[in-house]
Order: C-alpha cells, then sequence, then structure tokens
C-alpha cells in the first residue's frame, strides 16, 4: 500500500545532502489509507521512569512492579506492541500513578513542579489547576489535551478540592487520572490526512515528535517538538534534520542508548538471574546490577563518548569497573567506591563486551557454564541469527552428565551432539561459538581447568579455526553480519516493528551508509532517523475500523468456545 | 483527532460519588433503608475455583496409581496428598495434548493445551484466552478481586492466565506481596461491626470516570489489533471499578474469615524447601483471601515449565536433571528427577491442605473449592506432552466427586478443563479447538 515514495537514492542524497527541494516533505512517507490510530505500543518501564523524571523531577520515587514485558524477534520494543495492561498491572499503575501525583503537589516539591500558585490552598482554583494539568497533560499525553479531556480532569480536581477543602489533594486526583489514561500508559500513534492529497495519510506531528524522542532518548517529547508538531513545521526536511541533530548531541542521548542495548542485551534477564550460592559465593543481585552497569558504561563511552568504530566493541579493553565487579574479576580496585574507568591490561585473557560478566552470567546455568546458550545469544544478539527449537523426544543425558569418565568436559559432552543429526544441524552453529568462551565460568571468573582437564577454547567457526576469546572477537570484528545485524534491531527498535523482507532494500542502504560513516553509532542512529522508513506505519485501509467495530462486538472472548 | 468527552457524565461521575472529607450521611444511598445492605449473599456460601501448575511433570511409573475408579492408592510422587486428602482428589491419567499439526513447544504446549485450548503456535503466547477467565466471568462477581495470581518461585513472568493471548496476568511474587495486596489497604473486614464506606474509593471512581470517558471515542479510532489491546485496557478499569463497588458496600459477615499476619518480608529462592515454604505461607493467604471473600477464583504457577528449582547443596537445578540424568538401570527411572518430581508437586499437596484446614459451613474450604492441579509434560526427559498428570480436588460446594482415578487412552486434556468449568457451575457445553474440541466431561468425577 506504499505510494508515492520517492526513490530510495533520492531519500539518500536528501538525507546526505541535506538539500532542501521543496514539496519533498509531503511525499515523505505518506501511504494511502484512513487517519486513525496506526501503532499502540505500551510504555516500557524506563519511559515510564525517564518520562516521570523529566516532566517533574528525578526525586520523584516510582514505588511499584511494572508488567513484564514480552520480548519477540529479539526484542522488547516488538513485544511492546503486542502488549495490553492486565487488571493486576493497571491497579500498580493505579497506584503508582497516585503516588506519582501526590508527590508532585507534595509540600516539598509544589513550588518546583507548579506552573502557578492557587488564590487559596483550602478551595479549588479553576485558572491554576487548568494551567498546571494542560501543562503537564501536554508533556505526560505526548500532545495537547482536547479541551474535552481537559474538562473531564478539571472536573475531577475541581470537585475533590471543593470538597476536601484542599486544592492540592484536587489537583492531584486530576493528575492521577492522566497518569492512568491509555494515552499516557501507550505511545499511541495516530495517522492524520495529508493537507491537499485525498485518500493520502502520514503519521501526524505528534507521532513523529514522539518517535523521534523515544529513539534518541527513550522519553516523552520535550517542549521544541510538541511546539514543531503543534505548528506542523515538523514536517519539514529542515526542521526534522536540525531536530535530529538536537537530539542526537543531547546529553540524553546517553538515556537512548542505554534503553535500545538494554533491550538488545536481554537486560530483563537480569530481574531473575539466579547463581548456585554454593558454587559461586560471589554472585549476589549487586555483582547482577554491577554486571550491567559495567556494560552500559562500556558502550555509551565507546560508542558515543569516543564515536569509535561499533565493531569495536569486541575487542576494545576499554571499560569501568566498581569495587563489587573488581573483586569478581580479581584485579585491584582503586577507586573511592563509585564507578572508575579500567583498561583492561593486555596480558589479561580479556577483552570486549563478550568478556564482561553481563554477557558471561546472563548466559549460563546457575551452576554451570553454558556454550549452547553463549552460542545462541552471540548468533542472535550480535548476528540476528535466530536458532531454531531443539527437537522433541531426545535424549540429552550423555550430554550433561558430569559424572561420566570419559566425557569430562562440556566441550566432549558438546560433541555428542554431533552424532544425532537433528541435534547437530543447530549445535553445530552455536556450540563452537559458545566453545570458545569456556574459559569463563557461569558468572565470568576465569578458568583453565574444568574437572581436572585443562579446557581447550579452539573452535571451527563457519570452517575459520577460532581460538579463545579474543579469536572469537577477531572474528566478530571481522564480520560482515554484525553491521547490518545492529541496523536491523536498531530500526525495529525505533519502529515497533519487526522488520520485513520488503525492508531489506532500506536495511541495505543503511548498512552501507554505516560503513561509510566509519561504524559510527550516532550517525547510524542519525541516518535511521532522517529517512522517510523511519516514519513507516501501517495505514489502515479504507473500511477497516468498521471491520474492527464489528470484530470487536464479539468481545474479546469472541473466539472461545 | 479531538476525543469528546462529555461532560455532563463526567458530572455524573463525580457527583454521583461524593469525594474526599464529605459527611457520611450522603453515602446512604449505596445502603437499604437501615444501612444493612450487604454485598454479596450472606446466606450461601459461595464455590471458588483455582489452577495449579508445577513444571516438569511427575515420572512415569512413579505416579499413576494402579487402581482405576474409587479409591486409588498412593504412589511414590503422589505421598503429599495421603493421609486421607486423597478422598478429595481426582486423578487423571493418560490425557494427552493433540497437537493437530502444530510443534511441540517444549515446556509451553502443555500449559497451553490445557489453559487455552489448544496447542499454541508459537512460545510465549496462546491464541486464545484462558478458561480461568471464563470461570471468573461466571462465578467471580461480588468479590473484590475477580481473579488472584501468584507463584511461590519469585518470577513476575510465571502467569498461564490471558484475556488476549499475548499479555498474561502478572502474578504476586512473595508471601509479603501477596498479603498487601489482600490485606492491605483497601480491605474491609467482613466481620467488623463498625462498617463505614471508605470516601476516597469514591474519589477514585471519579478518576476512573475521567478516563473511560475516552473509551469510545478512542476504540472507534483504531483498527482490529490495537483495539483488542485497548479493549484489554478498559476491562481491565472497569474491573477496578467493580472492586470499588464491591467496597462500597457493607461486605457479608464471613464465617470463616480472620485476619491473618502480615509474613516477613522474604527473597525469592530457588531452593526447592524455600519455595515450598513460600508456597505454603502463600496458600494460608489464599485460603483466608477466600475464606474473607476477597476473590473466588485463583492461579498458582509452582515452578516454571522449566523449572530452575534446586536441592540444597546441587550445583544442577531441576530442569537440566531431567534431561542429564540417565535412567538408572536398577531403579528403572531417574532418581535426582523423581526426587525433585515427588517435592515440587508436594506444592499442590500441601496447598490443598491448607484450604482443607480451614473450616467453613458444614464442611471445610476445599470441600467448596476446586483446583486444577496440571503440569506441562508427561515426561519431562524426553519433552513429551503424552500422559500430561492432571488432578481435580476439592469438592466445588457438592458437585465433584473426589477419590477416582479416570485413566485415558490419549483423550484431550481439554476433557478435564471443561470437566472443571462444568464442576464450578460455569455454563458451556464444549472447549477447545480442533481436534482439542471436547463436548465431553469426565462425568465419572461428577456428583
Amino acid at each position: 500500500m506504499r505510494t508515492n515514495r520517492m526513490s530510495h537514492l533520492a531519500s539518500a542524497v536528501l538525507a546526505v545532502s541535506g538539500f532542501i527541494i521543496a514539496g519533498c516533505s509531503e511525499k515523505a512517507a505518506v501511504y494511502e489509507g484512513e487517519p486513525g490510530v496506526v501503532n499502540v505500543r505500551r510504555v516500557t518501564e524506563t519511559q515510564y521512569r525517564n518520562t516521570i523524571a523529566d516532566v517533574f523531577n528525578d526525586n520523584i520515587e516510582i514505588r511499584g512492579r511494572f508488567e513484564p514485558e514480552m520480548r519477540e524477534e529479539g526484542l522488547l520494543a516488538i513485544g511492546s506492541a503486542k502488549l495490553s495492561v492486565t487488571p493486576s498491572g493497571f491497579e500498580q499503575y493505579f497506584s503508582m500513578g497516585a503516588d506519582v501525583a501526590n508527590a508532585v503537589v507534595s509540600e516539598e516539591n509544589r513550588s518546583d513542579l507548579m506552573p502557578c500558585e492557587p488564590t487559596a490552598a483550602d478551595a479549588s482554583d479553576e485558572a491554576c489547576a487548568r494551567m498546571a494539568l494542560a501543562d503537564w497533560g501536554q508533556s505526560l499525553l505526548r500532545r495537547p489535551l482536547s479541551e474535552g479531556e481537559l474538562e473531564a480532569v478539571l472536573q475531577v480536581a475541581n470537585n475533590v478540592a471543593d470538597q476536601s477543602n484542599n486544592f492540592y489533594a484536587g489537583l492531584s486526583q486530576g493528575l492521577t487520572s492522566l497518569l492512568v489514561s491509555p494515552d499516557f500508559l501507550f505511545r499511541i500513534e495516530t495517522a492524520e490526512a495529508v493537507p491537499g492529497k485525498s485518500g493520502k495519510v502520514r503519521l501526524d506531528g505528534y507521532s513523529k515528535a514522539a518517535r523521534l524522542s523515544y529513539f534518541f532518548w527513550d522519553t516523552t517529547p520535550d517542549d521544541e517538538l510538541l511546539s514543531l508538531a503543534a505548528s506542523g513545521d515538523i514536517h519539514k526536511p529542515k526542521v526534522l534534520k536540525a531536530q535530529i541533530e538536537r537530539l542526537a548531541t543531547s546529553e540524553r542521548a546517553e538515556h537512548g542508548a542505554r534503553a535500545f542495548f538494554s533491550d538488545m542485551l536481554h537486560y530483563d534477564k537480569f530481574a531473575t538471574l539466579t547463581k548456585d550460592p554454593q558454587i559461586y559465593p560471589k554472585f549476589s543481585l549487586a555483582v547482577a546490577e554491577s554486571a550491567k552497569e559495567q556494560t552500559l558504561r562500556t558502550m555509551v563511552h565507546h560508542l558515543i563518548t569516543a564515536e569509535r568504530d561499533y565493531r569495536d566493541i569486541f575487542t576494545t579493553r576499554d571499560t569501568f569497573l566498581d569495587r563489587t565487579l573488581a573483586a569478581v574479576y580479581q584485579v585491584p580496585y582503586l577507586g573511592d567506591g563509585d564507578w572508575v574507568a579500567y583498561e583492561i591490561p593486555e596480558d589479561a585473557n580479556r577483552e570486549g563486551v563478550l568478556t564482561q560478566v553481563s554477557f558471561l552470567s546472563a548466559f549460563s546455568h546457575p551452576g554451570r557454564s553454558s556454550p549452547t546458550l553463549r552460542g545462541v545469544a552471540v548468533n542472535e544478539i550480535y548476528l540476528c541469527e535466530a536458532t531454531p527449537l531443539p527437537p522433541a523426544n531426545v535424549d540429552f543425558s550423555i550430554v550433561n552428565d558430569v559424572s561420566n569418565t570419559e566425557l569430562r568436559t562440556v566441550r566432549q559432552r558438546l560433541m555428542a551432539h554431533s552424532l544425532d543429526d537433528s541435534c547437530s544441524n543447530c549445535h553445530d552453529l552455536s556450540d563452537p561459538v559458545g566453545l570458545t568462551l569456556e574459559h569463563f565460568d557461569s558468572i565470568g571468573q576465569f578458568r583453565t581447568m574444568e574437572n581436572g582437564e585443562v579446557i581447550d577454547v579452539s573452535a571451527e567457526i563457519k570452517g575459520m579455526q577460532v581460538e579463545g576469546a579474543a579469536g572469537l572477537a577477531d572474528a566478530l570484528k571481522a564480520s560482515e553480519q554484525v553491521p547490518s545485524c545492529i541496523v536491523q534491531n536498531l530500526y525495529a527498535y525505533g519502529v515497533g516493528r519487526a522488520v520485513e523482507p520488503s525492508d531489506n532494500e532500506f536495511l541495505n542502504q543503511q548498512t552501507k551508509a554505516f560503513s561509510k560513516n566509519g561504524y559510527r553509532y550516532p550517525a547510524l542512529l542519525k541516518s535511521i532517523a532522517a529517512s522517510e522508513e523511519f516514519f513507516h506505519f501501517e495505514p489502515l485501509s479504507p473500511g477497516a475500523l468498521q471491520s474492527a467495530a464489528q470484530h470487536q462486538s464479539q468481545g474479546p472472548m469472541g473466539g472461545q468456545k | 483527532m479531538s476525543r469528546k468527552f462529555s461532560r455532563r457524565s463526567v458530572l455524573k461521575g463525580v457527583m454521583g460519588g461524593g469525594g474526599v472529607g464529605i459527611a457520611l450521611p450522603a453515602l446512604n444511598m449505596f445502603l437499604n433503608g437501615n444501612g444493612t445492605a450487604y454485598a454479596g449473599e450472606a446466606a450461601k456460601l459461595p464455590v471458588r475455583f483455582g489452577t495449579y501448575f508445577w513444571g516438569l511433570g511427575l515420572t512415569p511409573g512413579r505416579w499413576v496409581p494402579e487402581k482405576i475408579g474409587e479409591g486409588w492408592e498412593i504412589t511414590p510422587e503422589l505421598q503429599s496428598l495421603g493421609g486421607g486428602l486423597e478422598k478429595k482428589v481426582s486423578v487423571f491419567s493418560g490425557f494427552r495434548v493433540h497437537l493437530d499439526g502444530r510443534p511441540n513447544l517444549q515446556h509451553w504446549t502443555g500449559q497451553g493445551a490445557v489453559m487455552s485450548g489448544l496447542a499454541p503456535t508459537k512460545i510465549g503466547t496462546f491464541d486464545t484466552s484462558t478458561f480461568d477467565l471464563q470461570v471468573a466471568k461466571a462465578i467471580g462477581g461480588g468479590t473484590r478481586f475477580r481473579t488472584i495470581h501468584l507463584t511461590p518461585f519469585g518470577n513476575p513472568k510465571l502467569c498461564y492466565s490471558t484475556a488476549t493471548g499475548t499479555g498474561f496476568n502478572t502474578p504476586e511474587t512473595t508471601p509479603l506481596a501477596l498479603y498487601e495486596k489482600l490485606f492491605g489497604a483497601g480491605f474491609q473486614d467482613p466481620n467488623s461491626p463498625d462498617w463505614s464506606p471508605d470516601p476516597s474509593i469514591m474519589v477514585r471512581q471519579s478518576v476512573l470516570s475521567a478516563v473511560t470517558e475516552q473509551r469510545k471515542a478512542l476504540l472507534s479510532e483504531a483498527g482490529h489489533a490495537d483495539r483488542q489491546k485497548l479493549d484489554q485496557y478498559f476491562t481491565s478499569i472497569r474491573e477496578m471499578e467493580n472492586q470499588l463497588d464491591v467496597q462500597l458496600q457493607r461486605p457479608a459477615p464471613a464465617q470463616a474469615c480472620y485476619i491473618p499476619e502480615a509474613p516477613p518480608e522474604t527473597r525469592p529462592s530457588g531452593r526447592i524447601d524455600r519455595v515450598n515454604n513460600a508456597n505454603k505461607q502463600m496458600a494460608e493467604l489464599m485460603a483466608m483471601a477466600l475464606a474473607c471473600n476477597q476473590t473466588k477464583v485463583f492461579n498458582v504457577v509452582h515452578t516454571s515449565a522449566t523449572s530452575e528449582a534446586y536441592l540444597d547443596g546441587d550445583s544442577k537445578i531441576y530442569h537440566l536433571h531431567t534431561h542429564d540424568e540417565p535412567v538408572d538401570p536398577k531403579l528403572g527411572y531417574q532418581k535426582v528427577s523423581s526426587q525433585l518430581a515427588e517435592l515440587s508437586f508436594r506444592g499442590y499437596g500441601d496447598f490443598l491442605r491448607a484450604l482443607d484446614a480451614i473450616e467453613e459451613g458444614d464442611g471445610t474450604l476445599l470441600d467448596r473449592t476446586l483446583v486444577l492441579g496440571y503440569s506441562d509434560t508427561g515426561y519431562a526427559k524426553i519433552h513429551s506432552t503424552d500422559n500430561i498428570p492432571m488432578f481435580l480436588a476439592g469438592g466445588a460446594g457438592g458437585a465433584h466427586k473426589g477419590g477416582m482415578h479416570v485413566a485415558s487412552n490419549g483423550d484431550p486434556v481439554s476433557r478435564i478443563s471443561l470437566t472443571a468449568q462444568q464442576l464450578v457451575g460455569v455454563p458451556v457445553g464444549q472447549f477447545g479447538v480442533g481436534s482439542m474440541m471436547t463436548g465431553k466431561p469426565v462425568t465419572e468425577v461428577m456428583a
């Protein structure tokens, strides 16, 4: 259903050169269809937290539990478009919203956060409540409130204020209803008719502003983006380009990078990661938290602060340590309790993010390392290669029997897979990759022996002889799939859907640009955001709303027999 | 894209509800003339329903009783049902998942088939909603919570109840969290002599009414998939509104209800004895939640289908054992796996005992309840979805005839799910999709 697309070449020229050709703005990401809601994504926990911190301040404590997110095609960002809010989840949002609202109007915070002062604290003040709720509402809902919406929350605020003789109690309730509204808890993207083009739709300005803001900053759009959405200027390529530059170079870009890598690297795993305390007494919640933080700091420093080649994340010796992690790595800690920059010595047997505790511990069993889990993770996360499910009805005993006197090491036991074709098809792809990391145990500590045998970390990966973690790092650094995979992930993350074969041409073109830019991450972000594909959406076909309404009348349990 | 609000209906929402600090006489509209109206019916004891899942099934040859029909004997892995409890439990052996050409998604197909009535096409989602919510719809009214979900394992992703197939309900993960949900803020003691409605409830109602005003306009603008998500969200709000409605009515006295003490704060642990301790604490809390009419429907997940539970001092988790451990040639089964199977299934027995310990009316709480016990696999070692162990426990208010062992030769597991629904009074004639669709409940266990 895509029409009127400019050629990829033209759009590339536009993005790179910055030339603005009159009329081009109307061609960008315009589709045939009906206006309406085209995408609904539940906000993630970090988006919720970042938004509250940005709209109010970061003293507002958010206590409560967020509903689990769902990973699809490798990313939570894709799963977020499938999720709704369950009854227990709504209860949590309600109590978090009420807590946030109470904190915002508390005596401690109100002088900083209120845009006005009520004429009296013990009665309603429509003008001040209106100003505050309109102001906060626009930031929370990522668009101005309609007069009707504002009236509704004002009614709540005024009534409660009058009946409780407390302006702030009323305001708090009005704010609570904004904080539990669907337009806050979901990022609702809408398509609007393109002026002067009958039957054509595009993402409206506010949806574009939000897409940009969450992509670069993982938070709600700021006032500047919202005002450009209001004026419609955001649709102009020149304005858009300037905004992209502003977003990419802002300090907040670090939030965006942290959010993206937390998603791509499966950091939700850490919420439930456990290690057997008998075997790994050193592992604790604190270690898990520090491990995540170390890798995020490494990524942010490498990619954003120093703007280095993305492929060097596998070999970089520049990282950060705190006291907790220094103990696991068994290296001296020279800081005063906080994080310090740390350069890994050349002879340390470690380099790059795959030898950090976060990766090594997340993809291991509680009591032992797992070359299969690690191999699958490398393939999925860094190479975008999905692994099929293992076949049913397979006897795994031989693989994992540590008491087997002939098969002492994990390697020997895993090699037994190759005896069975149905196993070897997949294990031949994952296990060699993981075997090169066998010098690291389940929590990432270095070792050279397992059950009295010297660990062999050599492997053949795709016909290449690879030796240990350093060999794997070099192989990944040289792999063409590594850059194309992050391009794919970043695009899917930004638009909130899995990539499709029809995206291949665009992705290839972006990968080429990434290469041309020396694999610099900020340049990649900007290049994706500047493309017309970044504002891609699946338009509502004529009649879609009608048929959805009919479908709905059967109720959510309609299919249930 | 303006979403219009009706000013009138907003006013109605707020004014009808009063607000903070309002004088109490204004609330009399919620009560009858002399203020004695109660939520629900006081005299009749309700029927309750729960599901109880534990991961990795049971060991072939170690659990199926030899005796078919009434008076089945205790087997090694069913020890926890002994001591008379077995008279209240029906055992179902030989039931299986009919895949209809779909893949056997390891550690996922089993629970999907039992709960939603067909083998799911994808790991992580079910193809349709789960039947516990149908039960809640039918019998869950009049209580504060339509359903309660919990797991003593501590992982917030462990719940197999879903209205949409994609978003699963979130369980309480520690005894303290469960306590706070049930008996913390918002709990009203049904036996308190000096009940009065809490004005803050009406404030909350007005907050919600400002949100639900948007429902129609928003839904009319969305395509099918987005509409489903938004509709689920509004259903969740409606559920909270129902809760608030219930709380504005004087609760009916509940003879078996007493308010438990708050359990200490604990960190979830995968050590099986700790999981089982948390399970017992949560079972006692749930027993009181039922006795105090806080809910009538619950879902428990003891351990995940890839159970990470472990024995104290053992480096391997249960799931690894099931795949690693060779069958002991002398014993004819996997020794450690069988030990862990018995310990995991013990969670179900302990849960039932906690309900059976509460006297209510002329029997026990368990006699008024039906708890479906089930797992994901019939033989974890090879991920089999044949002979998935299933149980129905409790009297369901006299409808369920316990103490039976029903052996099948490959009937779909959906027959048990259908039986459970009918036993607790859901007006449903058939359940399941494709060759899992069945209109035949297991009548042998129907009183």
